[in-house]
């Protein structure tokens, strides 16, 4: 056990007791709240969130920001959709496209924050909207509908009665919990994090882990807009317009420090199904989504205060 | 006037500070007079810093009492901004300075002089030339402080402290960052401060500081109060016997007597444009090579440009007698070159991690489980393995390296290395910031590295120590190497006019 015993576990996992308490505290005073229906379905619908908050997660790990993850959502989507519907392809062909666009812009980003010496916001602010102009382009502002029937299953099947989007979030949030703690790489993104001289000066190949982080963060976007896209079944250009605030509040709930080198994937995760059980609590209230807006807007400003004072202890 | 009849202006009694879990400091009494320069001393750890912060009231002490000219503090409501009130300053060893400002402006921020509503620019800078004509320095105050000299942005940062007419000062390790010239300038005005009766506190590391420019001195060894006295009435090991509480076996620096073997490393016509150029050194096995040279000479840059992390224009790097390409570290690295740099808790360690990753960092990719996995156990085995050979002073692996002290931490660096199975090491100001105790620790692991017939280049700024260790030395002045000496040859003298550029 890490030194500082129960205190200190408690400290580590205390989004999930705050999950579980909610859970509780939801079913108790919500009726319709502890259905199965209602529970399975809160969990599907932030497993998008979930995705794509891993990827901004490694990019914030490094101590950067990725803006452009809600424009990257959308051109996976609505390239995907208009390569089968308009050009006839093969939707692998038409998946590996899209993917491959959208690491392009992630490998931009990352080469002019790391080799340009750019600030990363500035970055990724220019190419949200160069995205979303080519995004709007291709798509003339339309939803692209049409795609194979078959493909809904991945939106909205199940499998043992758990949903498919579920159950690929949690397939990405093991294999990353792998990566980031039982590979060498995968470990470097909190050491350059961390320390990003120190690490240079330790043999860590820290440009490589630099725009790494936003190709993982484009992987990402792209994996959580296959889910996205075959729920609604069309592609979307503006798909992701509204995720940013979210997947930034969900990182930084999930114990990711915004200055980088410290945080959790599954932590990430959890705060995700978190950020679900209260939206769904106040939809269930009958809380408009305005109202929900500032709710949630209180919700990040609590988080990253308790965070800022929590690291001036720290040091 | 006899000395007993003064007041003191500054009084502590039993001053005790007390930490969850740590006594930091336990009856620690001494008296401070005027126009004296009193010398705090004792290894890192020793409460130095926790008794400075008391003074000031950054801390307030758990017992005891302060009395400030003769009359007792009332210690419930103590504060910075009340002990600045009451004239006490501190100067401390990091910058604290805007460097965008110019410098009148941050000798004046917080406390500016006033015209109705707004800050009377004339006036200050009056004032401000009158405290430089004092200190007899001449500095421009006018341009933003980031275009001053080092040495220049002390004297700064020491006029800001007094300009609200400070009567006690403390000087917090103002000399670690600077050259002997410059020191002497430090020198220069603190005699003038005592002259005006200021009375001074001075916290360092160089004990040969105390014995140029301190009265009287407070020994303070793991938070208890040792010894206070006249300097005149003790000499220089007697006072280390104190600060480490043991006595020093004869000689700081171990004897290097082990076998030189070949040539490991070889540097041929290593230029960088506009710091260094044409440098020729060599290191063989089992022997330790110094590099002397002032500030600015290319020294740092010199062994960070081995360690392929500063740009080389020109030259080749031979390695075993083989030509080697060093690009960046990773390519240092792969050729079992170590860097322990100049700024520890910067380039050094990762002050987030704990123990165990600080040291592994650099060897992650040695510790592997079916090929991709990294093996946590080895890496553990190792980590404890060699921070044991180093004696490092540790709760746990787990421990964050930010709360060990300075010298351990240095060790942590050095573990890194050796557990990466470095072959040449390259120490740059080894021992900057490190008490006396833990500097023994770190020549006797020098020592060791090379009966282990690993090679080693040291830079200092201090020759005694180059001196001490090193069987060569190397003598950089503006980018050129112009002497090597050894044997002989190896005494201050010869280094002094060679680093000054004379003969």
């Amino acid at each position: 056990m890490i030194g500082g015993g129960l205190n200190a576990f408690i400290r580590e996992w205390m989004i999930l007791f705050l999950f579980i308490f909610l859970l509780v505290i939801c079913s108790i005073f919500i009726p319709s709240f502890a259905s199965t229906n209602n529970i399975l379905n809160v969990f599907r619908q932030v497993s998008f969130l979930a995705i794509v908050a891993l990827g901004e997660f490694f990019v914030i790990l490094t101590g950067q920001m990725d803006m452009s993850i809600g424009s990257m959502v959308g051109m996976a989507s609505c390239f995907l959709a208009g390569f089968v519907v308009n050009s006839g392809m093969n939707i692998w062909l038409a998946g590996a496209i899209a993917l491959l666009m959208v690491i392009t812009f992630g490998v931009i980003n990352g080469v002019l924050t790391v080799y340009g010496k750019m600030p990363s916001f500035i970055v990724t602010l220019v190419t949200m909207n160069v995205i979303k102009g080519i995004n709007y382009i291709y798509s003339r502002g339309l939803p692209i509908s049409g795609l194979p029937r078959g493909f809904n299953e991945l939106g909205m099947g199940h499998v043992l009665g758990i949903p498919v989007p579920v159950i690929m979030m949690l397939i990405v949030t093991v294999v990353l919990r792998v990566y980031t703690t039982q590979t060498p790489m995968g470990r470097s993104f909190f050491a350059v994090g961390g320390n990003h001289e120190a690490s240079r000066l330790s043999g860590i190949n820290t440009n490589l882990v630099g725009i790494s982080a936003f190709v993982l963060s484009a992987i990402m976007s792209f994996i959580g807009a296959i889910g996205l896209t075959a729920r609604t079944m069309s592609g979307v250009a503006n798909l992701g317009d509204n995720m940013l605030f979210d997947v930034m509040t969900v990182v930084v709930l999930g114990g990711t420090a915004l200055s980088g080198g410290r945080g959790k994937v599954v932590g990430v995760m959890l705060a995700a199904m978190l950020l679900g059980v209260i939206t769904n609590a106040m939809v269930l209230l009958g809380i408009n989504t305005y109202w929900q807006w500032i709710v949630k807007g209180i919700i990040l400003v609590a988080v990253v205060l308790i965070d800022s004072n929590t690291q001036k202890e720290n040091s | 006037m006899s000395e007993t009849s003064r007041t003191p202006l500054l009084e502590i009694k039993d001053c005790t500070m007390k930490f969850p879990g740590v006594i930091a400091l336990s009856g620690v009494s001494f008296s401070l007079l005027p126009g004296e320069c009193h010398a705090l001393v004792g290894e890192n750890g020793a409460g130095k810093s926790t008794l400075a912060k008391c003074i000031t009231g950054e801390y307030r002490m758990t017992e005891g009492s302060l009395f400030r000219a003769g009359e007792e503090v009332d210690l419930s409501s103590y504060s910075v901004s009340k002990s600045q009130h009451q004239g006490i300053a501190i100067v401390h060893q990091e910058f604290q300075l805007m460097e965008d400002l110019t410098s009148l402006e941050n000798i004046f921020i917080g406390h500016y002089e006033r015209k109705g509503l707004f800050i009377d620019w004339k006036a200050q800078k009056e004032k401000a030339d009158e405290l430089m004509e004092f200190l007899q320095c001449s500095i421009n105050l006018t341009i933003p402080v980031k275009y001053l000299r080092t040495a220049e942005k002390q004297i700064v940062q020491l006029a800001k402290a007094i300009i609200l007419d400070a009567e006690v000062v403390i000087l917090d390790e103002l000399t670690a960052v600077l050259q002997e010239k410059d020191i002497e300038n430090i020198f220069r005005i603190i005699n003038i401060l005592k002259k005006k009766g200021i009375g001074l506190i001075y916290v360092s590391h160089r004990l040969d500081e105390v014995f140029e420019i301190c009265d009287s001195y407070t020994v303070l060894c793991d938070g208890k109060h040792i010894k206070s006295g006249r300097v005149s009435e003790i000499d220089k090991p007697k006072l280390i016997e104190m600060i480490i509480g043991r006595e020093l076996s004869s000689d700081l620096y171990p004897a290097f007597d082990g076998p030189i073997g070949d040539t490991i490393l070889e540097v041929k016509n290593l230029t960088s444009k506009d710091t260094f150029k044409n440098v020729n050194l060599k290191v063989a096995a089992g022997e330790v090579v110094g590099i002397a040279g002032l500030v600015g000479a290319g020294k740092t840059e010199l062994v960070n440009a081995i360690f392929g992390s500063y740009p080389v224009t020109n030259g080749e790097i031979y390695i075993k007698g083989k030509k080697t390409e060093i690009r960046n570290p990773m390519d240092a690295i792969r050729h079992k070159i170590g860097l322990v740099p100049d700024e520890r808790k910067l380039l050094g360690l990762n002050m987030m991690y704990d123990v165990r990753n600080n040291t592994t960092l650099p060897s992650w990719k040695k510790f592997k489980k079916y090929r991709i996995f990294s093996d946590h156990k080895a890496e553990i085995e190792k980590a404890f393995e060699y921070n044991e050979k180093l004696k490092l002073k540790y709760r746990s692996l787990y421990q964050k390296v930010l709360n060990l002290s300075g010298g351990n931490q240095q060790k942590v660096v050095i573990a890194k290395w050796m557990l990466a199975d470095s072959e040449i090491f390259l120490f740059d100001e080894p021992t900057r910031g490190i008490d006396v105790g833990a500097k023994f620790e770190i020549y006797k692991q020098i020592k060791e590295l090379t009966n282990a017939g690993k090679a080693v280049i040291i830079v200092s700024p201090e020759l005694e120590e180059l001196i001490g260790l090193a069987h060569r030395i190397y003598i950089m002045f503006e980018g050129e190497i112009k002497d090597e000496v050894s044997g002989e040859r190896k005494t201050q003298e010869v280094i002094i006019n060679s680093l000054l550029g004379v003969n």
